[in-house]
């Protein structure tokens, strides 16, 4: 039983990665934007949602639908520097919002619980399912919010609209040229990908009812990255490949310590060097990742 | 069509326009030559946005452009190619195409989501006129190729094809057929003057090759140490003391 409820919970965890590895991906492997505060979404998201629900009793929909406009709304404010700075400049900024939108989480303790956290986070639609099924309910759901997300990117980035994102990605002068106003796309590109981090974020928190600040270190932000590496960029298939390899490894290893005879400091260590061996692995023999991007053909 | 007052742009010391004045009148075809480093491509690049000018002024149609950035000046209708073809390098030709349509709907993600049906319309017409330039420009056969694979000839092509499809009313060619095979250049010639008569566009064009010039210009400008040293129609530029010596004499 034990072993089951792990691979659920496994697979839950995949889900919700996977929706902020197809977000992450949508601006790295689309767009072009090299976003390192990626993580600062899934915290706007995750907060939101609980806030609204445990203090204030917002309906939990409602709730869901506030935490994707609000990390919308982020994604909307982390665009406006594109404008003035260069893609790796610009990145560096990525990195600091990312940090800014934890710290106030851990300080602004009348709105946040600071470093307690939220407590107490409901379950969705407890009356309705028994105890024992609620897991596998949970991970439908989470399924179902990754088919929906799925569906909705990758008819945007066939779309006109994803065609001039590419086109920013690969050659942003031409696009200029051409008379795109790259900086309004890079700012759509930038709300769409929020607001599907801001729904991971909600998922999230729904699911483990209890976030504090720790949950949203810059080290997620990496993990996300490392999805998209391994994954591939540029599909959406591969970030969902990539969430589920990179989660394998994050997740399992950190049972294994009870079978190795190492500490569980090392073993955390252990872990993480594990996964940038693999980063360093996939970019020198396999830079397309494990989903190479697929080729528009028309006949 | 397009008139340019007193244009200044300097790097540093270095005057790479130094008070260039010139006119490009409708549906005519305007050469700009010159030596290396003569400031064509810089005047280009200040003309269509990408440069900041120092001084001067830049009017399209009767509307002041100079300040206005790239997008906007293409928006008007002034569009440009470069010197070192840009081509996506992970799209193919056909998108490559497809990407340049003007008036394309679906480029926003409400109406990419939500008006699929009048996105495909669009598409569908977008793409028999890619497909029906492509042949012009031989390039059909690649359609669908990333257009990063493509030799530096054929990606001046295709960056041709892209203007062709934006419809603007002028346009700014960069050394349009450096780097194209000679049969399939005077095809091109051939093009951009059926083009400039069939659908009276204006046509601004930097250019090496005398011959190309010759063959279809109607004027030509010579800019030396970023001045405007002459400017007269073909067979008058051959005569000219002064372009003989600043640019004739080596070639």
């Amino acid at each position: 039983m034990a072993v089951i409820n792990f691979v659920i919970y496994l697979s839950t965890m995949i889900g919700i990665y996977s929706l902020l590895a197809m977000s992450l991906n949508f601006q790295v492997g689309i767009t072009g934007l090299i976003n390192f505060g990626q993580v600062a979404f899934f915290c706007i998201g995750a907060y939101t949602s609980s806030l609204l629900v445990v203090n204030a009793g917002i309906p939990v929909v409602v709730a869901f639908l506030a935490a994707m406009a609000l990390s919308g709304v982020f994604g909307y404010i982390m665009s406006i520097p594109t404008k003035s700075l260069k893609s790796d400049y610009w990145a560096i900024a990525t990195l600091a919002s990312g940090e800014i939108v934890r710290l106030v989480a851990l300080n602004e303790g009348w709105l946040t619980a600071g470093p307690f956290g939220v407590m107490g986070i409901p379950q969705i639609l407890k009356d309705f399912i028994s105890k024992d099924a609620y897991p596998v309910f949970y991970l439908l759901f989470v399924m179902a919010c990754i088919i929906i997300v799925y569906f909705f990117l990758d008819k945007l980035t066939n779309s006109p609209f994803g065609r001039n994102l590419k086109a920013i990605r690969d050659e942003e002068e031409l696009c200029l040229s051409l008379g795109k106003d790259t900086q309004k796309l890079k700012l759509q590109a930038m709300v769409v990908a929020g607001m599907v981090a801001g729904l991971a974020g909600a998922v999230f928190a729904f699911y483990i009812q209890f976030i504090s600040p720790e949950n949203f270190q810059p080290i997620e932000t990496f993990l996300m990255w490392a999805m998209i590496i391994v994954g591939g960029r540029g599909n959406f298939m591969g970030a969902i490949a990539g969430a589920v390899v990179i989660q394998l490894f994050n997740v399992s290893t950190r049972f294994l310590g009870n079978y190795v005879p190492l500490g569980s400091d090392s073993m955390a260590a252990l872990r993480m060097t594990i996964i940038g061996v693999l980063i360093i692995l996939f970019l020198l023999y396999r830079p397309e990742g494990l989903i190479k991007e697929k080729k528009k053909v028309y006949d | 069509m397009l008139t340019i007052k007193n244009l200044q742009k300097r790097f540093g010391s270095l005057r790479a326009l130094d008070d260039v004045s010139l006119e490009v009148e409708d549906d005519c075809i305007v050469g700009l030559i010159g030596p290396n480093g003569s400031g064509k491509t810089t005047l280009f690049n200040v003309v269509s946005g990408f440069y900041e000018k120092d001084g001067g002024e830049i009017y399209f149609k009767g509307e002041r452009i100079d300040g206005l950035p790239p997008n906007k000046i293409a928006k008007k209708g002034l569009c440009r190619t470069f010197q070192v073809s840009k081509a996506p390098e992970k799209m193919t030709v056909l998108e490559n195409m497809l990407l340049a349509a003007e008036h394309q709907i679906g480029e926003d993600p409400f109406s990419a989501l939500f008006l699929r049906a009048r996105v495909q319309r669009s598409e569908k017409a977008n793409l028999d006129r890619a497909l029906a330039l492509l042949d012009m420009l031989q390039l059909l056969q690649l359609k669908n190729d990333y257009a990063g694979d493509l030799s530096g000839g054929q990606k001046k092509l295709l960056s041709l094809g892209r203007v062709f499809m934006l419809k603007p009313d002028m346009i700014l060619l960069d050394e349009p057929t450096a780097g194209v095979n000679p049969t399939l250049r005077v095809q091109l010639m051939e093009a951009i003057k059926r083009l400039q008569e069939m659908e009276k566009k204006a046509f601004f064009i930097i250019e090496h090759s005398m011959k190309v010039i010759s063959n279809i210009c109607d004027r030509v400008v010579v800019l030396n140490f970023g001045q405007k040293i002459a400017e007269g129609t073909p067979e008058e530029i051959q005569q000219n003391e002064q372009v003989l010596e600043a640019y004739l004499s080596g070639a």
